[in-house]
């Protein structure tokens, strides 16, 4: 037994020297590989390796190598290499949501390549998009994916209590409430449903308007801010009058879709991808555009939730492969767009794939819609507005206000709570 | 003690074992809901079945497929048994030594030791991965392990553990001339078995839980391990949830194996006995 017992810990130390030799080295330093990080197997790594291999055709040896990485730990990952001073583990191209990028770019500058070179017409990408990875004009990063918020509507529950998908087309946010108050005593089925404190509605309501809750000095601009008011008066209604299931995760949030409960979503176009999980719904879905804010002229109804961008890192051995590599697929290839399409779903940025036949093709799922079409059509819509590095920061601090005044606190004490939150975040 | 007598002690553990149930059932249903989730489509699961599906193995097939599965299980079974065996051995040494053998400064080290356990890893990120870069541990076995394989908690509880250990038995030890090192491993390991049993279950159970750390320095796909597998279930557009459910299961059966087979040790080592 007593040898036993040496035995295993003798092994135990032999295994750790060899273990100390064989260390784990990354792909080959080969000029001709491209490392990149993105997050989901089925969207934007097999958009990648598609776009590698297309690029392959052409170019001999050509090749990349993705590694998983989601875009919290990107994140981290980012953030320790840069206060470590060490940008050694960054791939050459990493994929960042567009709402976090700006903070990004802000506080390690150096960690990422400008693409004041690159061979690509940036007029292809609609404005919006392209601003969410420019500083002063200077371009950082290649749209990928286009996160233009539509409104997905159950047309059977519509017409159960009533209405088509045209009657909710084009409308306000009163007209929205007014239906969804008919269709809940008719049917006993939220029009939408929304998440507490992490959801995304109060923000596409703002930005629908071109608007934000900062103002143009990057300042919390909540109390005394008209539009802002509007919108938060707005959503708390629609909470007060169980026009929205409000839900704490976004676990629920799906559930309440698949389970029926609700019978509408307004979200980033990418929302479709789960929409289609739930087959046995085939047919019965709808889209159109968002309500618009009453009584503000900049309102619209078009806004943006989401998407994402391609960024070559200062990491990067060989620049001038990888904006080649990005520039002739994500920035300019329609086949490409063509390709991906029906792979993966990821729908365009880069305008004149809307065009072709493939995005024209009618959608079972959404009744026989040209869905992928009508999508890249509102992204050319959707205004611009003020960004903050403190995106999150500020749905949060909305979303919690707008559940204090549901729970009766007075509106003044909730937005200014708000406001000094959201002042007090951006100091950290 | 009569009949009567002892009827009306069962009656009074009644509600003793009501709360019991109850409490037990809180506890064991997130186990079994797992499981049953790994066995539902992902819209099922959705909608709040609870019931066992007959989905596994699609579920597997589609984690297998889109996942590098049985390369998460080696590289956590690698990195989970090489650390908890250089773990055990370095802090059992270190906590022997700390009571075994006296120095003036003995104690004033031990506070420092202790003093470390309040610092939290998140605080020691940026210097650690700092100092790994200079020494081009980064994306590297060591790397990875380096930071776990000597904690102060584990050294505090072999230490308090070693205290339990006859001096009596070392001292005849030295009497009939073995050497220091061979009291260590022919001595005192055989006899604390169960507090190594114990600290096994631990260290296993964090380095098979490891995530950050291991995230932030490896930046290979072929060094994935489990818990990185299950972030990238959950980190896509469109959730599964019965694959993820799927592969939370693979994660967790050799945590509680492992547990299980140690379970009655673990409890002895925990509460320090020898015997």
């Amino acid at each position: 037994m007593k040898k036993k017992v040496l035995t295993v810990l003798l092994t135990g130390a032999m295994v750790a020297s060899m273990a100390a030799g064989a260390t784990v080295v990354s792909a080959e330093d080969n000029d001709n590989t491209l490392t990149v990080w993105a997050w989901d197997q089925n969207f934007n790594i097999k958009s990648m390796q598609i776009a590698a291999d297309q690029y392959a055709a052409d170019h001999e040896g050509f090749s990349v190598d993705i590694i998983e990485t989601s875009s919290d730990d990107c994140q981290t990952k980012l953030t320790t290499a840069a206060n470590a001073g060490d940008y050694s583990t960054l791939p050459d191209i990493v994929l960042m949501q567009d709402n976090s990028y700006q903070k990004f770019l802000k506080a390690y500058p150096d960690a990422f390549t400008d693409l004041k070179d690159m061979n690509i017409n940036w007029d292809d990408f609609g404005a919006l998009k392209q601003s969410y990875s420019m500083v002063d004009d200077t371009h950082y990063g290649v749209p990928f994916d286009n996160g233009a918020v539509i409104a997905c509507y159950r047309t059977d529950i519509l017409e159960e209590a009533g209405y088509t998908l045209d009657d909710l087309t084009d409308i306000t946010w009163s007209k929205f409430e007014e239906i969804g108050k008919d269709i809940h005593e008719k049917t006993g089925k939220y029009l939408l449903t929304s998440e507490a404190t992490g959801g995304d509605t109060l923000m596409m309501m703002i930005q629908s308007c071109g608007a934000n809750f900062v103002n143009e000095d990057g300042e919390a601009y909540i109390v005394g801010n008209e539009t802002a008011e509007k919108c938060i008066d707005l959503y708390t209604e629609l909470v007060q009058n169980d026009v929205v299931k409000l839900v704490n995760n976004w676990d629920e949030y799906i559930a309440t879709i698949t389970s029926g409960e609700a019978a509408g979503i307004v979200n980033g176009n990418w929302i479709t991808a789960t929409l289609m999980s739930t087959e046995d719904q085939k047919g019965l879905w709808g889209i159109t555009t968002m309500p618009k804010v009453d009584g503000v002229d900049t309102a619209t109804n078009y806004a943006n939730n989401g998407g994402s961008s391609w960024y070559i890192t200062s990491n990067c051995k060989n620049v001038e492969l990888a904006e080649d590599f990005l520039a002739s697929t994500f920035g300019s290839s329609t086949d490409f767009y063509d390709a991906i399409l029906p792979e993966t779903g990821a729908i365009s940025c880069y305008l004149p794939a809307g065009e072709s036949e493939v995005y024209n093709e009618p959608n079972e799922f959404f009744g026989g819609q040209p869905i992928f079409s009508t999508i890249v059509e509102y992204s050319s819509h959707i205004p611009e507005f003020t960004k903050t590095p403190y995106h999150y920061e500020a749905r949060e601090c909305v979303n919690t206000a707008v559940v204090n005044i549901v729970n009766g606190t007075a509106k003044e004490d909730a937005l200014q709570e708000a406001q000094d939150t959201l002042a007090f975040k951006m100091t950290e | 003690m009569t009949k009567k007598n002892k009827s009306a002690i069962q009656r009074r553990l009644i509600p003793t074992y009501i709360f019991l149930i109850i409490v037990s059932f809180f506890s064991v249903f997130p186990l079994y809901w797992m499981i049953s989730a790994a066995t539902n489509t992902s819209t099922d699961v959705s909608r709040g079945r609870i019931i066992p599906g007959s989905y596994f193995m699609e579920n597997f097939k589609n984690l297998t497929s889109q996942q590098p599965l049985w390369r998460a299980l080696g590289n956590s079974f690698f990195y989970a048994i090489l650390t908890t065996v250089i773990c055990l051995l370095i802090c059992s040494i270190a906590g022997y030594g700390f009571e075994v053998y006296h120095d003036k400064g003995k104690d004033r080290l031990f506070s420092i030791l202790l003093l470390a356990m309040m610092v939290p890893q998140v605080a020691t990120m940026v210097p650690l991965f700092k100092m790994f870069s200079k020494a081009k541990l980064l994306n590297t076995s060591i790397g990875f392990i380096l930071p776990i394989i000597s904690t102060p908690f584990m050294i505090m509880m072999f230490r308090q553990n070693a205290r339990a250990f006859p001096v009596d038995i070392i001292e005849a030890a030295r009497i009939d001339g073995l050497s220091e090192v061979r009291i260590f491993f022919q001595m005192f390991i055989p006899t604390m078995k169960s507090t190594y049993a114990a600290a096994a279950v631990i260290t296993f159970m964090n380095a098979w839980n490891a995530y950050l750390w291991p995230k932030v320095i490896m930046t290979d796909n072929k060094a994935i391990t489990m818990p990185m597998l299950i972030a990238n279930l959950i980190t896509g557009y469109v959730t599964d949830y019965g694959m993820l459910m799927c592969g939370v299961l693979f994660c967790s059966i050799p945590t509680m194996v492992v547990f299980f087979v140690l379970q009655k040790q673990f409890a002895e080592g925990i509460t320090g006995a020898v015997k």
